[in-house]
């Protein structure tokens, strides 16, 4: 085997990076071959001066220069995120604060409009006939009942007898002068 | 006055980095920073040998420890700190190598902690610091990172495997080639200089 295919192992070899086994096996060639003696030697002198010159101390105050800069930049983010927090904070309040204000303010607390009665629609109903009460009771008239085919239907309440019905048309204006809403309603009443 | 009473307990120890861990986690900045001095030299040393100049070792060592800072959760013992810590500056440093390359000149070269009072020993080290740094500057990113771990910061091959996520076998090979051309670079510094 060449020496050159010695030189990985021998390399390990130096460094105690080698199985019990390849240990001895590296020492039993570098016993019998001066050249890789020599390597080997070269090799442990020069890692020997490395981590000489690796354990020197460093002056102290490389070392504190880059604690106060990670302190520094610490306590900032800390601060930064205070300020954030009361800033924040103050934000939600005063947001609170108006809100609670506009709602407790008298009169203008949002209210519906009250709709407005803006007359009758069409033609007065002309003056119900009389009714002939004490007739009407003596002989009942046979009711007409609408088929129930369908649930859920409204169905208009029978007209009350003696009562006036009087349409009218109620206007609703919203908030969006786009938009009135037109309700025609019926008044009932006792017929005066 | 919470963060000083726990500074005056707090050891060296194991148990009490764990204590410090915790402490840190709840936002104590007295305990971080007192993790960061136990594990200072070890992330700013190796950041240096990574990176080759001071400026950008302490600029890495900065962002390596904020980055502790803000997954101390992820790092659940004291145990697994300093595998963290190099795995990351690691990673770092690499980064940092690729935003920043640039070749750096000897008298960028950290100075020891004081100039000796014997010149001639001073003058030593200086030569040893000089063989150090440009010697690592022969080597591969990759080289370079399993030799520094390996041999100079003595962690197992199995925790330079996992701190530069790669296998056993690779980081064998990587710092049995890094050896072979550092004893090569050391022989012929020493023979044009000497």
């Amino acid at each position: 085997m060449n020496c050159r295919d010695w030189e990985e192992r021998i390399a390990l070899y130096v460094g105690g990076d080698l199985a019990a086994s390849e240990a001895a096996e590296v020492e039993r060639h570098v016993a019998d071959c001066a050249g890789c003696q020599v390597f080997a030697s070269g090799l442990k002198q020069s890692l020997e001066l490395l981590r000489e010159a690796h354990q020197e101390p460093l002056a102290a105050a490389h070392f504190a220069a880059v604690r106060a800069r990670v302190l520094a930049e610490l306590a900032g983010e800390r601060r930064a995120w205070w300020r954030r927090a009361w800033v924040y904070g103050l934000a939600a309040a005063a947001a609170v604060a108006l809100l609670v204000a506009f709602a407790v303010r008298p009169g203008h607390a949002p209210q519906p409009r009250r709709p407005e009665i803006m007359g009758q629609a069409g033609r007065p109903t002309p003056p119900e006939p009389k009714v002939q009460v004490a007739e009407a009771a003596a002989q009942p008239k046979p009711v007409h009942r609408r088929p129930q085919g369908r649930t859920g239907s409204r169905q208009a309440a029978p007209p009350v007898l003696g009562a006036r019905v009087e349409p009218v048309m109620v206007k609703l204006e919203t908030d969006d002068p786009d938009v009135v809403i037109y309700w025609i309603a019926e008044i009932r009443g006792d017929a005066k | 006055m919470k963060a000083l009473a726990f500074l005056a307990t707090v050891g060296p120890m194991d148990g009490d980095r764990s204590s410090a861990i915790a402490a840190a986690q709840a936002g104590d900045l007295a305990a971080f920073e007192l993790l960061m001095r136990q594990h200072e030299r070890m992330v700013l040393v190796t950041a240096l040998r990574l990176l080759g100049n001071l400026e950008d070792a302490q600029d890495a060592s900065q962002e390596v420890f904020l980055r502790l800072y803000r997954n101390l959760r992820k790092v659940e013992s004291a145990s697994n700190v300093a595998g963290w810590l190099y795995r990351v500056t690691v990673n770092i440093c690499h980064d940092l190598r690729r935003r920043r390359p640039r070749p750096v000149a000897l008298d960028e070269i950290a100075e020891p902690a004081a100039a000796g009072p014997d010149p001639q020993r001073s003058a030593t080290e200086a030569e040893r610091r000089s063989v150090l740094e440009l010697s690592l500057r022969m080597l591969s990113e990759k080289e370079r990172a399993a030799l520094v771990l390996r041999d100079l910061e003595g962690l197992s091959t199995e925790e330079v495997a996992r701190a530069l996520g790669s296998s056993e076998a690779t980081v064998r090979s990587q710092v049995s080639k890094a050896r072979v051309k550092v004893r090569e670079f050391v022989e012929r510094y020493f023979r044009r200089h000497v």
